[in-house]
């Protein structure tokens, strides 16, 4: 029987194609459009994934991570006295104007790491050496800031430029997760960081703390906050907490939300349409199966395997168009592309949900068939 | 069915390289591990604090007496001095040139009292001889009462000259003392920890940096700066460890000496040339022994005070639960301002 129901529906090769067209670009404009979505938020949290610390402590009121409102300078020995924590140490975390020799200027993003434990660090160093960090006039710059700042040609280990009037030296390269406002990343040391930004009455952007083994991030996070009253979150936290602000105070979220749904919407249309028209002609075929003796459920299951087996397909190949689309247009880091196993579960979830619903609009009709169509003709 | 199979290897190879991508940038790597250890809490609940090593019984800011031109500095950064080593000359030239004078009047006053002296000793002389003459017709008795008079006149110029002679001496030893003043002595035996003037420069009484430093390197001690909220779980005695900034491995064991009474405003040690005052600490002083590595005189450390596990604030609570729900950072009356 099912050997039938395949045959059915590959014989019919126009509506064949139609189907599995509308499942595909349906999949695959979710996909896409999610993972770019996705993207952007990884963009957003990076100034978070990028220093990789298990605790941050901030402002108790402080809404996402580029929101920094200064700390005093003790907040830092007030969180080493809290019990559970290993290390405690300061960050500082800024946008700053970098000026070329040639006059060109930039915005950067100035990260301050502590300078003898370089906690903090970004995780791969594409050259040079991030220990010389220590070293007088030293920065780290990123893939991003290589190429704004005139490209390696211009910008290569030993290169001067300024931050704010104080000359600065490049001793590595690093790399980084691009963030959402684009700014390249330039990496210091903590107290070199105070010394090229503008005088502020404060300027510890955030504390960052490491639990003692035994104690677990978020544990840690609790007791730092209740016994300090500051913000106390764990890396996972404080990212949730700036993608929270992004959807609330931006556009993105119902921009991309709109257009999944469509996507949904159009996939749906176009495989229930496309769908019913098959059983529809397929009708006289139905009915001499129920004639023979058929039963309603056997038929719905025909149906069912029809429509699952091109959502599959659709489903397998939409998903690979999508990536082959991150993989080329999104290399390099220029597009935010970032695919993730809960999008590919939802998106085939609701392409099971389309499939399913095309194919109930199908079982109506056919439960509603009559045997004697067939010789009606 | 070629249609069915290529449908089908299309779905497949599009799932395949979907998770294939999807594997390869699964997780995060491991963070970098950190380059030293950072400062590690040795005891199970701690007070931390920053601190900063400074000489026993504080440096000595040396200042001048009078402000004035230096000529000569005694000595060098790290030169040992005893008490009254002289460390800085200044200009007394004028002094020197009053001094002259002054001693040159000495010999003048001296040489109008042998004059004195010569005078009185003539007159006595003719007054004993008016008195022996005993014929009455031969000397008036207003002669011999006139020269008595002269006489004794002589002796008291005699005493004036003397006293004239003392003073020129006195003034002499003021200028002399004077002069001694300008040379400026250490107060008491340490190590020059900086010098901040050179020959030819003018001192001024109220600078900003001392003319010199004096402090005893020998024994040093740890001034650790707490924030004021966790001041109330400073135990008098407690022990406590210091790292040096960087130098994380190796911990100075620490010995309570004294808590200051007063809470100050903090100073920031980011080494900025303008302090920024943020909140206000207490201060508590630890003494230390000299540990086989070096350490200097204002070098930064990270202090860890151990504290009893379950202190007791002010209303008799344990202070975790009545600090709970306020931001200490902010409760400092500069943060109000903002």
């Amino acid at each position: 029987m099912n050997y039938v129901a395949l045959k059915m529906l590959f014989g019919d090769r126009a509506k064949y194609l139609m189907l599995l067209a509308g499942l595909t670009f349906s999949t695959m404009l979710i996909v896409q459009q999610g993972s770019i979505f996705w993207g952007l938020m990884t963009w957003s949290q990076s100034g978070i994934t990028n220093v990789n610390a298990p605790v941050w402590v901030a402002d108790s009121n402080i809404n996402q991570v580029e929101e920094i409102k200064p700390l005093a300078d003790t907040a830092v020995t007030v969180v080493r006295s809290v019990p559970g924590v290993e290390w405690a140490l300061p960050l500082y975390k800024g946008v700053q104007r970098a000026r070329l020799p040639n006059g060109n200027y930039e915005q950067i993003a100035l990260v301050g790491i502590d300078s003898s434990t370089l906690i903090g660090r970004p995780y791969t160093v594409l050259e040079g050496k991030i220990e010389d960090l220590r070293s007088p006039e030293a920065v780290a710059i990123d893939q991003l800031g290589v190429e704004r700042l005139g490209g390696p040609k211009n910008i290569h280990l030993g290169t001067t430029f300024e931050i704010n009037d104080h000359r600065v030296r490049v001793v590595a390269l690093i790399k980084t997760q691009k963030s959402f406002q684009n700014f390249p990343f330039v990496y210091t040391t903590y107290e070199r960081a105070l010394s090229v930004t503008p005088e502020e009455r404060r300027k510890l952007s955030y504390v960052l703390a490491g639990p003692v083994s035994g104690v677990s991030p978020e544990e840690l996070a609790r007791r730092i906050h209740e016994q300090t009253g500051m913000g106390a979150f764990t890396e996972e936290q404080f990212g949730w907490k700036t993608v929270r602000w992004i959807l609330k105070n931006t556009g993105i979220g119902v921009n991309f939300g709109t257009t999944v749904l469509l996507g949904f919407i159009v996939g749906m249309a176009i495989a229930g349409q496309t769908f019913y028209l098959f059983t529809v002609e397929n009708l006289p075929q139905f009915g001499a199966l129920k004639a023979i003796g058929a039963s309603t459920g056997m038929l719905a299951r025909m149906i069912l395997l029809q429509s699952f087996t091109v959502g599959c397909i659709g489903y397998g190949v939409g998903v690979g168009l999508a990536t082959l689309f991150g993989l080329t247009a999104g290399s390099g880091g220029r597009l935010p592309f970032k695919e993730t196993w809960p999008l590919l579960v939802g998106v085939a979830v609701a392409l099971l949900l389309i499939c399913s619903v095309s194919s109930a609009i199908s079982i109506r009709k056919l439960a509603k068939l009559e045997p004697a169509i067939v010789f009606r003709g | 069915m070629v249609f069915r199979r290529l449908s089908f290897w299309l779905a497949l190879a599009g799932l395949l390289l979907t998770i294939a991508t999807l594997w390869g940038a699964r997780g995060k790597p491991p963070p970098p591990p950190p380059m030293e250890a950072p400062p590690q809490n040795p005891y199970p609940v701690t007070v931390a604090a920053a601190g900063i090593i400074e000489a026993v019984n504080e440096n000595v800011r040396i200042a001048p007496p009078v402000p004035g031109l230096v000529t000569k500095v005694h000595v060098k950064v790290a030169d040992h001095v005893e008490q009254g080593d002289p460390l800085v000359q200044l200009d007394d030239r004028d002094l020197r040139a009053q001094l002259r004078t002054k001693t040159d009047s000495l010999p003048s006053a001296a040489a109008r009292i042998a004059e004195e002296e010569i005078r009185l000793r003539d007159l006595q002389d003719q007054l004993k001889r008016l008195q022996s003459v005993t014929d009455r017709r031969a000397v008036s008795k207003d002669d011999v009462q006139r020269k008595w008079h002269e006489a004794e006149g002589a002796k008291r110029a005699l005493i004036r000259a003397r006293a004239d002679l003392h003073l020129a001496q006195t003034e002499r030893d003021e200028v002399q003392a004077l002069i001694n003043r300008l040379t400026v002595r250490a107060p008491r035996a340490g190590t020059i920890l900086q010098v901040n003037v050179r020959a030819g420069e003018y001192a001024p009484v109220n600078a900003i940096e001392p003319l010199i430093l004096l402090g005893d390197t020998e024994t040093l001690q740890v001034r650790a700066d707490i924030d004021e909220v966790n001041a109330p779980l400073v135990v008098p005695g407690s022990p406590a460890v210091a790292y040096l900034k960087g130098f994380t491995d190796k911990a100075i064991p620490l010995t309570f000496d004294r808590i200051e009474p007063y809470i100050v405003p903090k100073r920031s040690l980011t080494g900025e040339n303008r302090e920024r005052v943020d909140t206000r600490v207490l201060q508590v002083i630890y003494r230390f022994e000299k540990p086989a590595f070096s350490v200097y005189v204002g070098q930064q450390v990270d202090v860890y005070i151990e504290r009893s596990s379950n202190p007791v604030g002010p209303k008799g609570e344990s202070w975790v639960d009545s600090a709970s729900h306020r931001n200490p950072v902010d409760d400092t009356p500069e943060g109000k301002e903002q």
